[in-house]
């Protein structure tokens, strides 16, 4: 089966998605009130600019991005702030979904600076399920040549038919974003991923792209198999591309962006639309009106599944995102955020509860179904022992976190569940190291400082005292014999470590300018005050040596 | 004549390995006090496992100087800290036998506040602090800048108000780590029903 353009592993699991993809694309009905977590996007949560009891339209800029890696947040309902908190502002509806929407942009003769600039301020994170804010993404231009786009519509995860719903009423509307984002990042190429199981989508496609202009669009049909709606994965399969470990796609020049993403750019700059509403997939066997809906972001879940008949005793649990990748909700009083693309209300025989885990023997099942051949067992082994070195040695950090090796594994070790674990515990200890390390920097400047104050002080004494004896005394002044060499080689020795700081500073700022540099800064000002103290010690040594010179000199005649 | 043969060649040899020992050992010495180095690289490694709070419970002023310490022999087990994991990595590096810990271990990583109504302003606290995490001046309130601060408690007994608390430190929300319990991993003939298991109910 396999050849040079595709993906080693994978599975197929039951694809469930009949259930929700009958339906016609309807909105959802307004809430009366919608919860906004301020954090929806990868990166720093967004800083509110309401405060409560202020009048709010659609579209209104209610939270402001913050730090690098960061995105607007929007109200979704014309109404009053209610409450705003460190996580999340609650807005209540007046019912009269009234719009501020911002001018519409002519993206075929605007300047790419205004087009990142309506990315920016419209609020659009990658809608895929990572929400990684999109105006950075199409900033990968300024570092990378790209020269294909692909539209990764494989939706390979079962239950979820989001964008498959979205390419079937929208399917120009999405080629007109990729054809914005492809002129943003002057990719030459664009191609759609798309499984083989979605056939009106492909249809619509289809007739789409005859009209797609500037760049010509490549459809690219591929069979079924989770997960080949990996980036990763797609961009082996289409292109025949590595992402190598631990970099980007754009490192071998593909970008890859969802559909639904796509839409919300269209929107955006066509009509001045924030990322206000999403298509959300309701499915599962506990809901008696599957299907997809616009939700306006921050909808209580909920209230949507009620909407949609959830019947309570049969809902066993309701589960965010797909059945592999996706968690289950611990309560259901939780927003629909830009994140959400699907919610399985599943009834207990849908979805059984996984067996107790049995140990692991070693079959090696996990391993031929893995994406990215790794080694799950062995994996599993250091995860279980908290050996994060030896983890790490196995790329762990290369784990995309699909879940086909849990789903495959005979003693039902909850495989991906050790991971995410590792992973996040690596993580914070990486946070903890550099913390670590910055406070060492910090020491040892206000050590260094102490010591150029020291030394100063110290100066100004000496400076005090020979005024004072006009006439000083041969015994005092050979008695303090004075290491000249020594202080020399200390401020030569000083000196290179300021150049050497500096070098660094420049090197790191130029290489990535938008790392913070606080910590280099620290040690460039640290090496700086040590030369400054070596300074005023070598000055002060001068000074007594030709303040005794003469008196020898005196002597000897 | 086979005499005198042996004596050249022997000599030869002594003479070929001396002029080699000798040739080596000059280049060595001068590559060691061409590029010797001020710092000794092994205090460097020790300094990277400290953690880095300059509390000075170990007795030295600050993280760099215990480093220094237990290279020249002292005990591993004096930061508190640290805790278990630093001695342990300690002994790794060092290959010496791991000791328990000399004093409390500290539960959770802290921050100090500073009661700011009360505060009088006497910089006593900014003197004290090892990485300049307060700022204030003279008469002027004081307040620690959370971020840099690394909870080593030095500020608490300079101030003559005691308006400083060691606060837990918050852990910011991507910071959030999840608990997970494993199942002690029975074969399936080992199992049964734990006494008084909790059933927990997720919705």
């Amino acid at each position: 089966m396999s050849n040079a353009f595709d993906f080693p592993g994978g599975i197929h699991p039951p694809e469930r998605k009949q259930r929700s993809n009958q339906a016609t694309l309807i909105d959802a009905p307004l809430p009366g009130r919608v919860t906004l977590p301020l954090q929806q996007h990868s990166g720093q949560p967004a800083t509110p600019c309401v405060a409560p009891g202020d009048t709010v339209k659609v579209g209104s800029v209610i939270a402001q991005r913050e730090g690098m890696i960061s995105s607007h947040l929007h109200a979704s309902i014309s109404g009053t702030v209610r409450e705003v908190s460190t996580t999340q502002i609650i807005i209540d509806s007046d019912g009269q979904d009234e719009w501020n929407r911002l001018p519409s942009i002519d993206w075929q003769r605007a300047a790419p600076n205004a087009l990142f600039e309506r990315l920016n301020e419209s609020g659009i994170v990658g809608l895929g399920g990572a929400g990684f804010p999109t105006h950075i993404k199409a900033r990968v231009v300024e570092r990378h040549t790209i020269h294909t786009l692909v539209i990764n519509a494989a939706e390979c995860e079962p239950y979820i038919t989001a964008d498959d719903l979205t390419l079937r009423h929208y399917a120009s509307d999405v080629l007109e974003g990729a054809q914005i984002i492809a002129k943003l990042c002057g990719a030459q190429h664009i191609v759609i991923g798309i499984e083989d199981n979605k056939p009106e989508a492909i249809e619509a496609l289809r007739q789409a792209i005859q009209k797609s202009q500037p760049i010509t669009v490549e459809l690219k049909v591929i069979s079924t198999r989770y997960p080949s709606g990996g980036e990763r994965q797609l961009i082996k399969r289409l292109l025949d591309l590595n992402v190598p470990s631990g970099g980007l796609p754009a490192d071998v020049g593909v970008l890859c962006h969802n559909p639904g993403t796509l839409l919300a750019i269209l929107h955006a700059v066509r009509d001045g639309q924030p990322l206000v509403s999403r298509v959300v997939t309701l499915t599962g066997e506990a809901i008696s009106q599957p299907g997809n809906r616009w939700v306006r972001l921050g909808t209580s879940i909920k209230e949507l599944l009620e909407q949609v008949g959830l019947d309570h005793t049969a809902l066993h649990q309701v589960i965010q995102g797909g059945p592999m990748m996706g968690a289950p909700l611990l309560t259901l009083d939780t927003p629909v955020t830009k994140l959400t693309n699907c919610l399985i209300a599943a009834t207990i025989v849908e979805l059984p509860p996984a067996p107790v885990e049995s140990p692991c023997i070693r079959c090696g099942e996990c391993e031929s179904v893995c994406p990215v051949s790794l080694l799950p067992q062995q994996l599993h082994w250091y995860a279980r022992a908290n050996d994060d070195a030896k983890m790490e040695r196995y790329h762990l950090f290369d784990c995309i976190e699909c879940g086909a090796c849990s789903y495959v594994c005979p003693s039902h070790i909850p495989l991906v569940v050790d991971y995410r674990e590792a992973k996040s515990r690596i993580r914070l200890q990486r946070i903890e190291t550099a913390k670590a390390e910055y406070a060492k920097h910090r020491f040892e400047f206000r050590q260094a400082r102490l010591a150029r104050e020291e030394a100063e002080k110290q100066a100004r004494k000496e400076a005090r005292k020979s005024q004072q004896r006009r006439t000083p005394t041969s015994a005092v002044a050979s008695s303090e014999k004075v290491d000249l060499r020594g202080l020399r080689i200390a401020h030569a020795a000083a000196k290179a470590s300021v150049k050497k700081a500096e070098k660094t500073l420049a090197r790191v700022a130029q290489e990535d300018p938008k790392q913070p540099l606080d910590d280099l800064e620290m040690q460039l000002a640290t090496a700086q005050e040590n030369l400054k103290a070596a300074e005023s010690q070598l000055a002060q040594a001068k000074e007594q040596q030709a303040a005794s010179a003469p008196s020898q000199s005196e002597e000897s005649s | 004549m086979s005499d005198t043969f042996d004596a050249i060649s022997m000599l030869s040899a002594v003479a070929v390995l001396t002029g080699l020992g000798l040739g080596f050992g000059a280049l060595l010495g001068l590559v060691s006090e061409r590029f010797k180095r001020e710092d000794n690289p092994l205090v460097e490694q020790i300094d990277a496992l400290l953690p880095q709070t300059q509390c000075g419970q170990c007795g030295y002023p600050g993280c760099r100087p215990y480093a220094e310490a237990i290279n020249q022999g002292d005990a591993l087990n004096k930061c508190p800290p640290g805790g278990e994991a630093t001695i342990h990595a300690l002994a790794d590096l060092l290959g010496r036998e791991p000791e328990p810990l000399d004093g409390e271990a500290q539960s959770e990583a802290k921050v100090a506040f500073i009661r700011e109504a009360e505060c009088i302003g006497c910089t006593k606290c900014i003197q004290a602090c090892p990485v300049d995490a307060i700022i204030g001046a003279a008469k002027l309130m004081h307040t620690v800048i959370e971020d840099e601060c690394t909870g080593c408690d030095l500020c608490l007994d300079p101030c003559p108000v005691d308006c400083i608390d060691m606060l837990p430190r918050t852990a910011p929300l991507h910071q959030w780590q999840p608990v997970i319990a494993h199942s002690p991993g029975l074969i399936t003939s080992d199992r049964q029903p734990a006494v008084g298991s909790v059933h927990v109910e997720r919705l």
